[in-house]
């Protein structure tokens, strides 16, 4: 966190003094390589004092111009791309392109696909919350600790996903029509001690954070956000239901079979950085409920339709959103004939769920900025793209 | 299940407000660049209607227009509904900027404009949002990319099939059909040589 480059040229006559005894409002900026900004994110605050007057966003550094790479790739070679878009998330990344390539194609996913399908974004959710809860802990100043507690369980469901498809970040794993290789033997045994074990893990966090002072100290009021103005500004996922919105599109708009698992949608008061944290743990309960009616209810059957690898869709266009645990994550697909997508947009909800940090942030310190940016949960590859 | 919402009835709410700015047409409420922040504002306020929650914002290049892409969601009433705007001026894409009704459109607006170049008035802070000031041309335009042999940027055929559909030789040009939306598909044929002028990426 120190004072760098454009600081004197920000500084010359541009911002006016706004205290009477000749002090100046100091540019800080946060990143790009900064650990508070979970990657390479760059934050460019205006302090006066410790209290923030002005933060503004400079991203970029990681745009790989996926939209326009996938627009000469058939639909299929496109699926990798979408791993790297979110690469803390590669499950769910999957599972929303292939849902708006199916609407294009009008495939039809077999039952066992879909039960699947279920069960992996489960797990992805599991992970990435451990992830965002984890290291939005560490941001509150808990040094790594509960970051590793929650890693523990992390790598449980990296191995997983590792003995299903081989790779334990960027998956690759679901394919327009299904997914791509059927559950090995030792997937269940293996996903059942762990749903054992996780209600224990989960009332030690809740054990040792939920009546934590420290935590509440840092992120009880910090970055708040009323119902409407999240709404206004396009909030969605954890950082919306955080503000008492119940909107979860597994339950509006139900893909992949999720009407008919049994579930609640956590919802905070608030809408601070604390209310955030919480509504991850909850849902993270949520998903290991999703997956105790999955794994004992799996159809046996083909996991994948018979699509051809060479598909050429119908002139249209589909948009399709799944809820990824960061959000509404939406594919928007223009075909036009041709073997690959004239138009190829992803709806990133990293993205979006910064639009209001602005005003979550401003009034606030600087240390509170941070949570704030902590709590929303980005992953700069899904904002740059 | 998230309902469509019935295009002929948001385009009535629409034209109640401002006469003629809104038609359906398929499976999209197209509406008249000028009266955008009144048809969306309309579409808000209306209780039968009532999008508040801009899920999605994006431009596809149609080649001889732009075309905005806005999808609007009722988290109440569960729908959702895909409004679109066409920038008919390719020299110079213009539309007007929604960050008046929705907060939500600042960034979303500032990705198009980077990367299709297209100006949305009215916006408080339109600068390019992940590539650097001074890069050259809008990626995202079917014309940015002059490949190698004259390929434009696309997948026309696959390589094995069809002599019709193959790759195009060098010099050739792939002609893409177009939306059966585009307005002007019937009235302006394309001629062989317009790629010629396709590196006019910045403007």
């Amino acid at each position: 966190m120190t004072t760098v480059d454009d600081t004197r040229s920000a500084l010359s006559g541009t911002i006016e003094t706004l205290t009477g005894d000749g002090s100046e409002p100091v540019v800080v900026n946060l990143g790009p390589q900064h650990p508070s900004t979970h990657g390479v994110f760059r934050l460019k605050v205006t302090l006066d004092g410790e209290i923030v007057q002005d933060a503004e966003m400079r991203i970029g550094y990681l745009h790989r111009s996926m939209e326009k790479l996938a627009e000469e790739r058939t639909y299929t070679q496109n699926i990798p791309f979408t791993d790297r878009i979110d690469y803390l998330a590669a499950m769910s990344n999957n599972l929303a392109y292939c849902l708006a390539a199916e609407e294009l194609l009008g495939v039809e996913v077999p039952p066992r696909g879909q039960v699947i399908r279920v069960l992996f974004a489960e797990l992805q959710r599991v992970a990435s919350h451990a992830m965002a809860n984890g290291t939005f802990i560490n941001d509150c100043g808990a040094w790594h600790t509960p970051l590793f507690h929650m890693f523990r369980d992390r790598e449980r469901v990296l191995d997983m996903f590792e003995m299903t498809c081989g790779a334990r970040l960027t998956t690759n794993y679901m394919r327009i029509g299904g997914v791509a290789f059927d559950l090995p033997d030792e997937l269940l045994p293996t996903l059942r001690a762990f749903l054992d074990e996780m209600p224990d893990r989960i009332a030690d966090y809740e054990a040792l954070l939920m009546e934590n002072e420290i935590l509440h100290a840092r992120a009880r009021g910090v970055g708040v956000i009323s119902a409407e103005m999240a709404i206004n500004s396009s909030l969605s996922g954890p950082v919306l239901r955080a503000t008492g919105v119940p909107w979860d599109l597994r339950k509006a708009n139900p893909y992949c079979g999720y009407q008919d698992y049994e579930f609640d949608i956590p919802v905070g008061e608030q809408g601070d950085c604390f209310d955030r944290f919480l509504v991850r743990m909850a849902e993270v309960k949520q998903s290991l409920r999703i997956l105790n009616q999955v794994i004992d209810n799996i159809p046996d059957g083909p996991w994948l339709a018979d699509v051809p690898l060479h598909a050429r869709p119908e002139a249209g266009e589909a948009y399709a959103r799944v809820e990824s645990p960061r959000g509404e994550l939406g594919f928007y697909l223009v075909s036009d004939g041709s073997p690959a997508p004239y138009r190829f947009h992803c709806r990133p909800p990293s993205l979006i769920n910064l639009s209001a940090l602005k005003e979550m942030s401003v009034g606030g310190t600087l240390a509170d900025a941070i949570v704030t940016l902590g709590s929303i949960d980005i992953v700069v590859g899904e904002i740059d793209r | 299940m998230t309902a469509q919402l019935d295009l002929q009835q948001a385009a009535e709410v629409v034209n109640a407000r401002q006469a003629d700015a809104a038609r359906a047409a398929d499976g999209s409420l197209l509406i008249e660049a000028e009266h955008l922040v009144a048809a969306v504002e309309a579409l808000r306020d209306d209780e039968s209607t009532d999008l508040i929650f801009l899920c999605n914002l994006t431009a596809v290049d149609r080649e001889r227009h732009f075309e905005l892409v806005y999808h609007l969601q009722s988290l109440d009433l569960n729908h959702i509904a895909q409004l679109k705007v066409i920038a008919a001026d390719r020299e110079d894409p213009a539309v007007p900027s929604l960050t008046g009704v929705f907060h939500g459109a600042h960034l979303q607006e500032r990705e198009v404009f980077d990367l299709f170049g297209i100006r949305f008035e009215g916006h408080p802070d339109l600068r390019r949002l992940f590539l650097w000031d001074g890069f050259p041309g809008y990626p995202l335009r079917k014309d940015f990319l002059q490949m190698p042999g004259q390929i434009r940027a696309g997948l026309p055929g696959f390589p094995h099939e069809s002599e019709e559909n193959a790759w195009p030789v060098p010099g050739s040009v792939p002609q893409r059909p177009l939306h059966p939306n585009d307005p002007q598909e019937t009235a302006v044929a394309v001629s062989e040589d317009e790629p010629d002028e396709s590196t006019e990426g910045e403007s």
